[in-house]
């Protein structure tokens, strides 16, 4: 059954696909070289005759006319023109006893595939430059009968007429507008919106509409999706322990660039060389990032030469892909067989990136020791990097600040009030009194008892003495689980804030620091008579001098959590403040433990304080103790005593709790600021070509940079010039370069039809396709650079054609004429790309978070152990909160080693290496995801909440609204009747079970809707059929 | 030979062809197939399929296994303390290692350091009447020596994990290559459409853990449909195939149909062949929100066969319960289930490390191979157990730094020849002297098992035709029955 099934499923399968073919070349034109023949040989003959001299067999070559018309060394004539019989290639693929290709090939050639060859060569054998390398020029646009048309139409519509089809009729206008806003901004039109469109009566409506859209912020983050694919920008490093990198503010600059339409020569000068422009902005250096975003590791027992070979071999696979359309992979290893890239074009354009700073193993072992990354664990960044303001975290910053402005306020408000002026009144005379005694508002702590121990055991061996000013001497560094255990009894008793004073004593041979130093942990407690312990809780640490930490590349703010010492240069002491989240004052008989750990810390000394601040290093500050004694005191002394009195006493413990909830919120603004990994040039290192792409063969000779030898004015270093990034960049924009036009308006091209014109964006070479339209990307591309290379005035032209606004209902009367609809004789529909999908469904639901343009990356909720087999570091995925969950996806943190699902499911790549185009599948995975995905699921209560809570009073004025949302449509009656049914079943089912409704209402961040549960239970439902369908996932 | 075959030339049409370029349906293939299944049924109204019946016709090969189950012991086990007794090491244990073996090759952590011997930790014994040594750390595979193939001779290219795992994946370090499971996927199709055809299960033991990626699994330039899906150890067995709380099954299923009369009317008044895949994989996706929850419900299997494999806990995310999860799979259809055990990487503590690993894996192993034999399935199911690479038989302090020049590891049923030893080390282990088998000949001869001729399953992509053997490979006869 099976075997009979698939026979004809295959039978079929050549039918649709060939029979259109054969249909096409049956039609009396004359051989195309380009369009007929060089699309066989490279498949079936250049392997063995083709460029590459090593796999050359019996002399014979093809891919060059005049060395196809000489004599091979057997004494054959290849091609004779006009004369197939006399041609050995003619009769050796119509030889079926020794045929060409042979057959253990398995590449046998079809009977037409054998006509066409003879033809070609009665016709002449003429050949003709490869399409993708030959000089560009910008075609006539062809003649049309109603006058002015966009070039676009008219290229179209010419070969259309050949074959005798009309185009589609324009699409609805509402179904046209919603395309637009898609493609253009990846949002779909809000309700207003379209109704504004649909009214506008005036012939160009559409094409404001196009303007408002192009001049949306929403467009650049939609172009970014499609670059940062190209440019492999994530959030991770890929190999081994995939550790965050620092790169975020680079894709900010893609979305300003595509948002403020930077031309694209300057756009691809600025990544790739723009630190060595004269006077690079910061902004040009944060371009940079672009040749940094390759894969790295830090694996322990990688090769650093190893690995700086992978990482230049995939800079020149990315480069070649993003503005060559090019496969140079295969380059690494031996000459390509298909194209002229040759192993040396290769390297030489590797060579250019050899001043790129980078490390090939990110760690400092043992076997290989590295003093730029000396101290560096799995947690650290991976420079270099530059701090860049980041006007997310600025504006983020700003609202933090005011909130800390408005809440100190209002305590200082609050403290006026007669009831806490007279507790502050109170609080007042105590600490005068106790200044009076402790006048720096520090009391030194002697210990009364101090030991070194290892969990419970205590190391007698090794005494801890200490000296009559308190001070602690360990001796030793500690070893690994040994700690400090001391024990203070303080006078009188009160403590808000402990204070670490560590001695630094430079090591006598330098050499014999050792980084990483363990962290200074300093855990505080109380024991009373009776010996029980109560662990003291710490709201924020910070200390005078510290050395940075990091968790998973992220830097911590304070030393709540250890304090990381600086390497000691010379004699110092520093000094570290805790603050207590509830002041305590301890009874008679208690005692204060603290517990300190840390191998480097030989000698210190504490004190406590009964005094807080609002930071830890102001407590007991001049200022401080200044409005405290002063008799009269300025409105600023008495704002900073209101302050100090509750940080001293957390009078108000809410409010207390409050503020230091605002300042961790602050912290994580870091005063605006943002690292970002970026080109630094450096000498450049040699680049040796590598025989069969080893890196530990150096017989190769040492290459310099110069551009690919098979593309025109080709540009060479020379011993006395040696040829930058930025020549490269240069070259690449040049008018000479005719590929990079084609290569980015080809694939330009696929965003707006789903297909490009030559369909295999990453290939232009002679394997790749031969453009549907070739003098339509000729002409586009050169339009490309004749403007000034704007991105913006191609797409401009390319959505307001007549091609691009024809209906997309596929026209099954063409579907043996044109299978792939290539002619383009209508729009295709196209499934929205993953980010989109999401995008698209928090849009329609109201969930989705416009309120900043760029930023840090944002986490959508994930299935939890996601990352189970991650380590170094092992690392939790913690879902961004309401302030971060429903921003774009351009946005989400992409992981390379583990995509979110969600992404992953729905084909975006993990961005490993250069991804110029996505699959676009449609799989069982993408249901699940979109049943079941909590971020969906919450959407679609949030979107009922939407419904429910809108002018809308009955089921039908209410399923209108969803359409609208939805859609952008009204239901059809078919739609309504059923789609009210099920409202009516669903509300039964909820009513019978409130309890599931009340969970089913539960799921996300999204605060919960109030009324009644059954109702919005059953809409819940009703927008989950909604955002399930395909026509809300697909642009039609 | 053949003729001209155009199906398969259809199918090794670039992968952008064959995917999206036809307008009129997932490709012409996919659009052909819903006509042939369509005329079949007669019926306009049918569903269309949206399975994947895999893009060879036929077998290339005789069909030796009809699935594949690869216990990969991540990290790198010791060929020293499993498979290859080398008594001249211990001889030598503690003194320098000659240097006549190590000069100019390259290693991992032990690159500039002073090389000694180490030797081995552990006894090895004559098991089953072939005699084959196997190490006393693993008893229980021991007992089914009769039923191995030991590959003693096995040599890789990368060093370090990440890559190793993704040239013993994938047959190369480039990223967008398929992983092996998703080429059977894609040649052979699936047994079974309720559940991913390519499944991965991850287990990690008490040491030696080291980070491993999805793009292990991935289907690289292929559709995406082929990429291994793995199961999670807690929550949904595999992504979202839970209904969200507050939504059972029925109420699921009428969403389901709803979504499906919503596609429905779409597709009456607009072209679109996506539609219908659409509402099939739907249905497939409902299919397996049923079928996950009973595969991973161990409820009917008797205590006996839980104690054959020392499960403690059914579900519990262990090697062990993983073994028999992989046995349910099997039995399921699925194609290609890889169980990865994290747990391997001795760079110290090897003795502790390797105790431990093999306490972890060693009677789940041996049980999956006598429970599969037992139900008659071991005949057509591959077993291949190893790392991505080996270790050295010179000591890294208390342990062993990565080896690729020589390591060992076993393949069990599915046509290959039982109670033998392929190959050779040198005499102290470190390189492989007798019938070297490289990664592409393993993957060869996988294939071979399988009934596909590595040199004629492709895809297109960036113009190249795309193995997985790349240029390389020979079927390694010696390994066959």
């Amino acid at each position: 059954m099976m075997a009979l099934f698939r026979s004809t499923f295959f039978i079929f399968g050549c039918l649709v696909l060939f029979g259109a073919a054969a249909r096409m070349t049956a039609a009396p034109e004359k051989i195309s070289f380009n369009r007929d023949i060089r699309p066989i040989m490279s498949d079936t003959c250049f392997h063995c005759h083709g460029f590459d001299a090593k796999t050359r067999e019996a002399g014979m070559r093809l891919d060059l006319r005049a060395e196809a018309l000489k004599l091979t060394k057997t004494e054959a004539l290849p091609i004779v023109p006009g004369k197939p019989d006399d041609s050995e290639i003619i009769s050796r693929i119509f030889d079926d006893s020794d045929p060409m290709p042979p057959i253990d090939a398995h590449k046998p050639l079809t009977a037409e595939q054998k006509e066409l060859f003879r033809r070609w060569v009665a016709e002449g054998a003429v050949y003709e430059p490869h399409w993708a390398y030959a000089p560009l020029l910008q075609p006539s646009v062809p003649m049309q009968k109603r006058g002015d048309v966009n070039p676009i139409d008219a290229f179209v519509r010419a070969r259309l007429a050949e074959k005798k089809i009309k185009p589609s009729p324009e699409a609805e206008k509402f179904r046209l507008f919603r395309r637009a806003a898609l493609d253009l901004t990846g949002l779909p039109p809000t309700p207003e919106e379209m109704a504004m469109f649909l009214y506008d009566h005036s012939p160009d409506a559409y094409e404001k509409q196009v303007e408002r859209l192009l001049a949306s912020p929403r467009h650049g983050e939609r172009m970014a999706v499609w670059w940062l694919d190209i440019a492999r920008f994530t959030d991770t490093v890929g190999f081994h322990g995939d550790q965050n990198q620092r790169i975020f503010p680079y894709r900010d600059y893609v979305i300003r660039a595509f948002n403020t339409n930077k031309r694209f020569d300057q756009f691809t000068i600025e990544q790739l060389a723009g630190d060595l422009l004269p006077n690079p902005t910061i902004e040009q250096r944060v371009a940079t990032g672009y040749n940094r975003l390759n894969m790295m590791t830090r694996e322990g027992g990688a090769q650093p030469k190893e690995y700086l070979a992978k990482y230049g071999a995939e800079r020149v696979r990315s480069v070649a892909a993003a503005w060559f359309g090019s496969t140079f992979g295969c380059a690494e290893c031996h000459d390509h067989k298909f194209d002229p890239i040759k192993t040396r074009d290769f390297y030489e354009l590797q060579s250019f990136f050899a001043d790129v700073k980078q490390y090939g193993v990110y760690g400092d072992y043992d076997y290989s020791r590295n003093p730029d990354l000396k101290g560096f664990n799995n947690d650290f960044p991976f420079p270099p990097e530059i701090e860049v303001e980041s006007p997310y975290l600025v504006a983020r910053h700003a609202r933090a600040q005011d909130e800390i402005t408005a809440h100190v306020n209002a305590m200082r408000q609050h403290a006026q009030t007669p009831a806490a002026a007279a507790r502050m009144a109170t609080w007042l005379d105590d600490m005068r009194s106790y200044l009076g005694r402790v006048p720096s508002g520090w009391e030194p702590l002697r210990a009364n008892k101090a030991e070194l121990r290892k969990g419970d055991k205590v190391i007698t061996e090794r005494p801890v003495t200490v000296e009559t000013d308190g001070t602690v001497c360990g001796g030793q560094p500690l070893a690994n689980r040994e700690f400090y255990r001391i024990t203070f009894q303080p006078d009188g008793g009160r403590i808000t804030a402990l204070r670490l004073d560590v001695m630094l004593e430079p090591p006598a041979d330098p050499m014999e620091w050792k980084w990483p130093p363990s962290n200074v942990m300093l855990i505080p407690s109380v024991q009373c008579a009776e010996g029980e312990v109560r662990k003291l809780d710490v709201v924020y640490a910070d200390a005078t001098v510290k050395a940075p930490r990091f968790v998973n590349g992220a830097e911590l703010h304070g030393v709540t959590a250890g304090w990381r010492l600086p390497e000691p240069t010379k004699r110092d002491t520093i000094t570290g403040v805790w603050l207590l989240s509830k002041p305590v004052t301890l009874a008679a008989g208690e005692s204060l433990v603290v517990i300190i750990s840390g191998e480097t810390l030989p000698k210190f000394r504490m004190s406590t304080s009964r005094l807080g601040a609002r930071d830890p290093l102001d407590v007991a500050s001049a200022a401080t103790l200044a409005a405290l004694t002063a008799p009269q005191r300025s409105p600023s002394q008495q704002a900073l005593l209101a302050d100090t009195w509750l940080m001293s006493t957390a009078d108000d413990t809410a409010a207390f709790a409050r503020y230091h909830k605002l300042v961790a919120k602050l912290n994580d603004t870091c005063r605006g600021k943002a690292w970002s990994m970026i080109t630094e040039a450096m000498e450049p290192i040699a680049v040796r070509v590598l025989p069969r792409g080893n890196w530990q063969d150096e017989s190769g000779p040492v290459v310099l940079p110069a551009t690919p030898s098979f593309l025109p004015s080709r540009q060479e270093s020379t011993p006395e010039k040696r040829l930058t990034r930025l020549d490269l960049a240069r070259w690449i924009v040049s008018p000479e370069n005719p590929i990079t036009a084609r290569a980015v308006t080809n694939r330009l091209w696929a965003l707006y039809f789903g297909t490009a014109l030559s369909a295999a964006v990453d290939d232009l070479g002679s394997q790749g396709e031969l453009p549907s339209h070739p003098e339509l990307l000729d002409w586009l591309a050169s339009e490309f650079r004749r403007s000034g290379w704007d991105m913006r005035h191609l797409i401009r032209l390319i959505v307001t054609s007549a091609t691009y606004r024809q209906s997309s209902s596929l026209r099954p009367e063409l579907r043996d004429i044109d299978p792939s609809n290539r002619l383009l004789a209508s729009q295709n529909p196209r499934r929205l790309e993953a980010e989109f999908v999401r995008d698209n469904a928090l849009s329609i639901s109201g969930l989705l978070d416009l309120r900043d343009i760029g930023g840090p990356s944002a986490k959508p909720y994930q299935p939890s152990d996601y990352y189970v087999a991650l380590q170094f570091p092992e690392r939790d995925y913690l879902a961004s909160d309401a302030d971060a969950q429903w921003r774009r996806g351009v946005y989400s943190h992409w992981q390379r080693a583990f995509l979110h699902p969600m992404l992953a499911n729905f084909d975006a790549p993990s961005r490993d290496e250069c991804a110029a185009a996505r699959n676009v599948s449609n799989t069982p995975q993408q249901a699940l995801t979109l049943l079941n995905d909590p971020s969906f699921v919450e959407a679609a209560r949030a979107f009922a909440g939407r419904i429910l809570a809108a002018d809308a009073h009955d089921d039908t004025a209410r399923l209108d609204l969803a359409f609208h949302l939805a859609l952008s449509r009204p239901p059809q009656r078919t739609e309504r009747e059923s789609l009210t049914k099920f409202l009516v079943a669903q509300r039964e089912i909820y009513r019978a079970d409130y309890p599931s409704a009340e969970k089913l209402l539960r799921i996300g961040l999204a605060p919960v809707v109030g009324g009644d549960l059954v109702e919005a239970a059953a809409w819940t439902q009703l927008a989950r059929v909604l955002l399930n369908t395909q026509e809300v996932i697909t642009r039609y | 030979m053949s003729p001209f075959d155009p199906t398969a030339h259809a199918l090794s049409v670039n992968r952008r062809t064959f995917l999206t370029q036809s307008a009129y349906g997932l490709g012409g293939i996919a659009y052909a197939l819903l006509r042939s299944k369509l005329s079949a049924a007669s019926a306009a109204s049918a569903t269309p399929p949206a399975g994947w019946n895999g893009a060879l016709r036929e077998a290339h090969l005789p069909v030796r296994a009809k699935r594949i189950i690869f216990l990969c012991m991540a990290g790198g086990p010791s060929q020293l303390e499993t498979f290859d007794w080398k008594p001249k090491l211990k001889a030598l244990d503690g003194q320098p290692f000659p240097a006549s073996f190590t000069a100019g090759q390259q290693l991992a952590q032990l690159q500039n350091m002073v090389l000694k011997a180490r030797g081995p930790i552990a006894s090895f014994s004559k098991r089953g009447q072939a005699g084959i040594e196997v190490s006393d750390l693993f008893p229980h595979i021991g007992s089914v020596a009769d039923n191995l193939c030991v590959v003693r001779s096995m040599q890789t290219e990368q060093i370090n994990h990440d890559t190793a795992h993704a040239f013993m994946n994938t047959g190369s370090i480039i990223k967008g290559r398929p992983s092996i499971g998703s080429w059977l996927l894609y040649g052979l199709g699936a047994e079974t459409q309720d559940l991913p055809g390519f499944i991965v299960l991850t287990s990690q033991g008490k040491t030696g853990q080291q980070p491993i990626s999805a793009r292990q699994w991935s289907s690289g330039v292929l559709p995406s449909r082929f990429q291994g899906i793995q199961f999670q150890a807690r929550g949904d067995a595999v992504h979202y195939v839970g209904n969200p709380e507050g939504v059972c099954q029925s109420t699921q299923r009428q969403v389901i149909d709803e979504v499906r009369r919503m596609n429905g009317l779409l597709a009456a008044g607009t072209h679109d062949p996506e539609i219908a895949t659409r509402i099939a994989q739907y249905e497939l996706a409902f299919k397996m929100q049923t079928s996950v929850p009973d595969l991973t419900d161990f409820k009917n299997e008797p205590q006996s066969m839980l104690d054959l494999y020392g499960v403690k806990e059914p579900g519990d995310g262990s090697y062990a319960s993983n073994c028999l999860l992989a046995r349910r799979l099997a039995e399921r259809g699925v194609r290609m289930i890889q169980l990865y055990h994290r747990a391997w990487d001795h760079h110290d503590n090897l003795e502790g490390g390797m105790k431990s690993g093999a306490q972890d894996v060693d009677q789940a192993t041996a049980a999956l191979i006598t429970d599969l034999k037992q139900r008659g399935m071991l005949d057509d199911t591959l077993i291949l157990w190893g790392g991505e690479f080996g270790r050295t038989p010179m000591g890294q302090g208390t342990g062993r730094d990565h080896h690729i020049l020589g390591f060992s590891v076993f393949m069990a049923g599915g046509g290959v020849k039982a109670g033998t030893v392929y190959g050779a080390t040198d005499e102290l282990g470190y390189r492989a002297v007798e019938n070297p088998v490289n990664v592409h000949d393993l993957h060869a001869t996988m294939l071979a098992l399988m009934g596909v001729d590595h040199r004629r399953l492709s895809t297109k992509f960036q113009g190249l035709d795309v193995r997985l053997t790349g240029i390389a490979g020979e079927v390694v006869k010696g390994l066959m029955a």
